[in-house]
């Protein structure tokens, strides 16, 4: 009984077939990357049919979407853009939709979770660092996009401004990497701890098991008790997780647009 | 295990590709109709409100100007009936003092012919009682007057009566 083996092959990524390779840089077709397709492409086409839904259940689907929509709408872009809520609405909506559909689809037995790679929150929180500076660019210029690092109300005393600014500028910098890195690794230990204690207590059936069958048989229902109830909190995770991601993107990315 | 920490530069690239192109379809098929739609609603809605709020403010104003109307022809109508009052008292006043001034005038030119008639009759009784007096003088003394003289003493006597009687 090798847990570790069980985890890697449960939880990572596996290559089908490589299509090119350079230096460190391998691209291929993978576990992940297929399960990452099959969701985007469902969520295109269920939330398209939803967009146009007109009658019967089109428009029971459209009612459901809307609400969500409407949710992100009102309670997470518009109270931080106001108006040019519209402009980034699209963003936020996708980018919710696309984490709460991944996790989601990792519950599904047989399904991988493409949020517990940490390689998938890693790119999705450099596309928010992305957005968080060009929408601060767009606004106001690079320069004072750059300005805007160092926050107002220092004291300006001649001799502490050429240390200070800079430090601040240095520190604001990592800060904003380090809000980053925070909301790739929330993402990816949330949704992969999930999986690694259900796993765990589904495993424990077979650690049991080697004293005797009906050793392992009596704490089956135990460990499958916990593995449901987890997976039960899983669903929970995965639709707070999806919320958390996009309302601090929102937040991150208000904060450069709008900085005082 | 170390591959569960470590990032896949594949795999992120992708991430990236998937989600950013996952993005512009959803904002292309799905975001762009839904939010017009959501839009539309809204401002229907809206426009619906404003609406209703137009028709309150326009009943409202009616319902006022109703009132204000009411209230202008009952004032109009008490005035009215105060003119119609005033008016009649005056009328009831005049025809009062005409009356009373007819019937003082009656009673004056009443009183008046009637001084008049006595002092005629008075004037008659005086010169009849003259005449007879003369005449049972004249029988009296039984002696034929000359007419001129008993003219003269007839107008004497008549004068020192009519004065006698201004005085009495």
């Amino acid at each position: 009984m090798n847990f570790e083996a069980i985890l890697g092959h449960h939880l990572l990524d596996h290559a089908y077939f490589p299509l090119f390779s350079r230096g460190g840089f391998t691209l291929s077709v993978s576990k992940h990357s297929v399960t990452m397709w099959v969701v985007a492409a469902g969520l295109a086409a269920v939330l398209s049919a939803a967009a146009r839904g007109r009658s019967g259940a089109g428009l029971l689907l459209r009612t459901a979407v809307e609400e969500v929509v409407l949710f992100i709408r009102d309670k997470i872009v518009a109270p931080v853009f106001g108006h040019a809520a519209d402009a980034f609405l699209p963003y936020f909506l996708t980018l919710f939709f696309f984490i709460l559909g991944c996790n989601l689809w990792g519950l599904l037995p047989g399904s991988s979770a493409v949020t517990g790679n940490v390689s998938v929150t890693a790119s999705l929180a450099l596309c928010t660092f992305a957005l968080i500076n060009l929408s601060g660019i767009r606004e106001y210029g690079v320069v004072k996009h750059l300005k805007h690092f160092v926050p107002g109300g220092l004291p300006s005393i001649w001799w502490l401004s050429p240390i200070l600014v800079p430090l601040i500028f240095l520190i604001e910098i990592v800060g904003m990497g380090a809000k980053c890195v925070a909301l790739c690794i929330r993402l990816f230990a949330n949704i992969i701890s999930g999986h690694i204690v259900s796993l765990a207590f589904l495993c424990m059936i077979f650690i049991f098991s080697q004293f005797g069958a009906a050793v392992g048989l009596g704490v089956a229902p135990a460990a499958v008790g916990l593995a449901l109830f987890v997976m039960a909190l899983d669903l929970l995770v995965a639709l707070i997780q999806a919320y958390i991601f996009t309302l601090l993107t929102a937040l991150f990315v208000g904060m450069a647009v709008h900085p005082h | 295990m170390d591959k569960l920490v470590s990032p896949d530069p594949g795999l992120m690239f992708w991430t990236i590709v998937t989600f950013l192109a996952l993005a512009a379809l959803l904002k292309r098929f799905a975001w762009g109709p839904l939010l017009s739609a959501i839009a539309a609603r809204e401002a229907g809605l809206r426009a619906e409100a404003e609406a209703a709020k137009q028709a309150r403010a326009d009943s409202e104003r009616i319902k006022g100007e109703l009132a204000a109307q009411l209230a202008e022809a009952a004032a109009r109508r008490q005035e009215a009936l105060a003119k119609a009052a005033r008016e009649g008292e005056a009328l009831l006043a005049k025809f009062k003092t005409a009356a009373e001034e007819d019937s003082r005038r009656l009673r004056e030119k009443t009183a008046a012919e009637l001084a008049r008639e006595k002092e005629r009759l008075v004037g008659e009784l005086r010169r009849e009682v003259a005449g007879l007096s003369l005449l049972a003088a004249e029988k009296l003394l039984r002696r034929s007057v000359d007419p001129a003289v008993e003219k003269a003493v007839l107008d004497d006597f008549l004068k020192e009566v009519s004065q006698g009687g201004g005085r009495r």
